[in-house]
């Protein structure tokens, strides 16, 4: 069967998306102007003002919106790359080495549950209060993720394609190189996706706790100053950012998967 | 004028038994048979069993539990380029191209990219996939994938070539299809073949000699040499005669 | 074999969005009959099946069983596909009955008609075995007496033997020959397989490729038990290989 595009498919589900969101923004505006919600909330319109404004105009003594939003984006760039590069490597390592796994795996298994925040006391501890606490906690964010993925793409594996590869005289690094690494490549990548939405909320709680510059920095300003606007314009950036990384990432797997991809 | 012809596999007295906690398999019992150069030898009997081990055996990708397996004079002890393989799932490489496939082999031995491509292409084409060369082995039929099954073990030019079930899982016409092209692939690039089957009438069609095994543990039951001139034709009576031979003889292996 | 109708189909018309797989299909098939459908790969037989069955919605056309439009909610319709599965947690003999259970036949008439064809496909030993322990050409059989058992007025068959051994193939095919002698279930039967086509029907129906159409239908009167190898099998084998032959 032919899988065609379906352009009234697509305009429909994108019109009632949009349905659902302005709907929000409506009972929003409605709630803000006529009930006592307003000495609680800004309006939608205050919200987008503000966000236009700052733009140009810091938050706090120097920074605006913007390099609020690049602070913490590198922050999250550094952490996840270390991330995905120790969780991949130790991933494949306990999915093809048994002892890498039997030393490993028991002690990641303890690790794993430890939600991310909960590294934030110790981080500072042990790190101070600069950019090397906060990277380490964004790095144990993402690492947990990565690695539990990737260690089930390497366990999974197919022994009869690396016997394929030893038939057509691959050496055993060969093999790992065009076999391995290649059959492991969709669970990093959905280990990756997970783990940079992870990351990304770390680091704004990271910021929350102590921070001078920063996304999450920004809301925990407004809160000590009692400016609502600001939370919002903080909140609804993250939402935004968080939301063009995830697609971001989605795009990269289609380029580099596109081998999954049944049809043209 | 019978003349002296080379020998490229030797069985001698190979056995093979799978150990395992619920008991000893004897899958394989004192196999002797010979494969000569240039000869499609198919591998022929009923059920599941042996027949895939035996061509493990040969490729290296088993060992033996008695007895030992010789290829072009050396002891078979793990797998080699020299012995290529098709297989009964097409087991491509899914996240590489057709071309990047057929090259495989040749690439990991460190042909020149510019010698190992025109030799990929020349089996690309000689399979019927010209055109094919740059699309992902998901977008290819079953019958297109064993193609490429087919031409990446040609790529390697082994010595010799093993095809364990190839067209098993393909449908009766694109069955036909994919025997009349190993028909003609092998006319016009000569290799000693190995081919197991449990279908008469491809056994019939294809091959040199057919050895008809015993099921379960395997072992040889009879030998048949195929001489009607090819290509065959399924329906001509030498043909049917021969498939009804074969065919009754296979009750008794059971 | 009476010259009543039981199946009709007319002016049977699907398709997907732009693409037209059925063509204005139309046939009869008699009562008792044995019909086999034959066409190239990829014609649109799988289509034409889940039309038959009511999978899909048919864009244009009637089909009827028995003078009724053709409901398998209502109707006695067995199917035999390609991929067969049998109740894993039940022995061949509550396999085989299972269809009847269901309807609440009688547990006496049951326990009949199971020992019934399971004595004629040769299950009688295995009443109790659980599938697992079966081979594949067994549960074949297991899930041929199952279709029989519940003496269906249509059954389909969606090449059943396509992945078995040659060999065993024969011996299923003599048996499902026998069961449809005994019982005169009207059969549709569809294969890519032209000698099982030839060795099994009654007439062939051959296809054409999509839009699939019907080509010609072929009465087969060879006496039975056919041979492969007598020269009229051959030639009406050769007739329908050169009606669908694109290999």
């Amino acid at each position: 069967m032919k899988a065609k595009f379906n352009t009234k498919g697509f305009v429909n589900s994108l019109f009632f998306s949009l349905i659902g969101i302005v709907a929000v923004l409506i009972l929003w505006t409605l709630g803000v102007n006529y009930t006592t919600v307003g000495l609680l909330l800004p309006t939608p319109m205050e919200v987008l003002e503000r966000a236009i404004y700052t733009m140009s105009n810091p938050i706090g003594r120097t920074n605006t919106l913007l390099m609020h939003l690049a602070v913490s984006l590198r922050r999250v760039l550094v952490g996840f790359t270390l991330s995905a590069l120790c969780g991949v490597i130790l991933g494949i390592a306990m999915g093809r080495f048994k002892m890498v796994e039997a030393i490993f795996k028991p002690l990641f298994e303890l690790v794993r549950p430890i939600p991310s925040v909960a590294w934030i006391p110790l981080a500072i501890v042990w790190f101070g209060i600069g950019e090397t606490a906060k990277i380490y906690i964004i790095f144990m964010a993402g690492f947990v993720n990565i690695t539990v993925n990737t260690y089930a793409g390497a366990k999974q594996v197919d022994e009869n394609m690396l016997g394929v590869a030893r038939m057509l005289g691959a050496n055993e690094l060969q093999a790992f190189f065009h076999v391995v690494i290649p059959s492991c490549v969709p669970y990093i990548f959905a280990g990756m996706q997970v783990g940079l939405s992870t990351c990304w909320m770390a680091v704004l709680a990271a910021e929350m706790v102590s921070s001078t510059e920063g996304i999450g920095w920004t809301i925990t300003a407004g809160q000590e100053n009692g400016d609502m606007t600001q939370i919002f314009v903080g909140i609804i950036a993250i939402a935004i950012v968080g939301l063009l990384l995830a697609v971001l990432m989605r795009w990269a797997e289609r380029v580099l998967c596109s081998w999954r991809v049944r049809g043209k | 004028m019978m003349k002296e012809r080379k020998t490229v596999i030797e069985c001698r007295n190979v056995s093979k038994t799978f150990y395992s906690m619920a008991g000893d398999n004897l899958v394989v019992d004192n196999l002797n048979f010979n494969v000569y150069e240039n000869e499609f030898v198919v591998l022929f009997g009923p059920g599941q069993c042996g027949k895939s081990t035996i061509l493990n055996l040969i490729a290296g990708l088993e060992k033996p539990t008695g007895g030992e397996i010789i290829v072009s004079g050396e002891k078979v002890t793990g797998p080699s380029p020299k012995r290529g393989m098709v297989y009964q799932t097409t087991n491509l490489f899914m996240w590489y191209t057709v071309m990047q496939n057929v090259e495989f082999g040749p690439k990991m031995q460190g042909v020149p990219k510019k010698v190992r491509r025109e030799r990929a292409q020349k089996y690309i084409d000689l399979v019927g996939l010209k055109g094919f060369e740059k699309h992902f082995p998901v977008k290819l039929s079953g019958g297109m994938q064993q193609r490429v099954g087919i031409a990446r073990a040609y790529a390697n030019e082994p010595e010799l070539i093993c095809m364990d079930e190839p067209f098993g899982h393909l449908d009766a016409q694109t069955r036909y299809l994919m025997e009349e092209e190993v028909e003609r692939i092998s006319n016009s690039d000569r290799r000693t073949v190995v081919f197991v089957t449990n279908n008469a009438e491809e056994a019939i069609y294809l091959a040199d000699r057919i050895i008809l095994l015993h099921n379960c543990p395997t072992s040889v039951h009879k030998e048949y040499i195929v001489d009607l001139p090819r290509p065959r034709d399924y329906t001509s009576p030498d043909f049917l005669a021969l498939r009804e031979q074969i065919t009754a003889e296979m009750d008794n292996t059971l | 074999m009476s010259e009543e109708v039981k199946v009709s189909v007319k002016n049977l018309t699907k398709s997907f969005g732009d693409l037209l797989v059925l063509n204005d299909i139309s046939f009869d098939v008699k009562d008792h009959e044995f019909l086999c459908i034959v066409g190239p790969t990829g014609c649109g037989k799988t289509t034409f099946l889940n039309s038959l069955t009511k999978l899909y919605d048919i864009d244009a056309g009637t089909i009827t069983l028995g003078g009724q439009p053709i409901d398998p909610k209502k109707q006695n319709i067995a199917y035999i596909f390609q991929e067969y599965s049998t109740m894993e947690w039940l022995t061949v003999e509550e396999n085989i009955g299972y269809g009847l259970r269901i309807k609440h036949v009688d547990p006496a008439i049951i326990k009949e008609r199971v020992a019934n064809v399971m004595e004629i496909v040769g299950l009688t030993k295995y009443a109790n075995y659980y599938p697992r322990q079966l081979s594949a050409s067994m549960l074949q059989r297991v899930v041929i007496a199952r279709a029989f058992a519940v003496e269906p007025e249509l059954l389909l068959m969606d090449e059943p033997y396509g992945q078995l051994d040659l060999q065993l193939k024969y011996h299923l095919e003599d048996e499902l020959l026998n069961l449809w002698k005994k019982t005169g279930t009207t059969v549709i039967f569809i294969t890519h397989n032209i000698e099982e086509a030839v060795y099994l029907s009654d007439r062939i129906l051959v296809l054409t490729n999509k839009p699939t159409k019907i080509k010609q239908s072929l009465p087969n009167n060879l006496p039975r038990p056919r041979k492969v190898s007598d020269p009229d099998f051959i030639k009406l084998r050769n007739e329908v290989t050169d009606l669908i032959k694109w290999w």
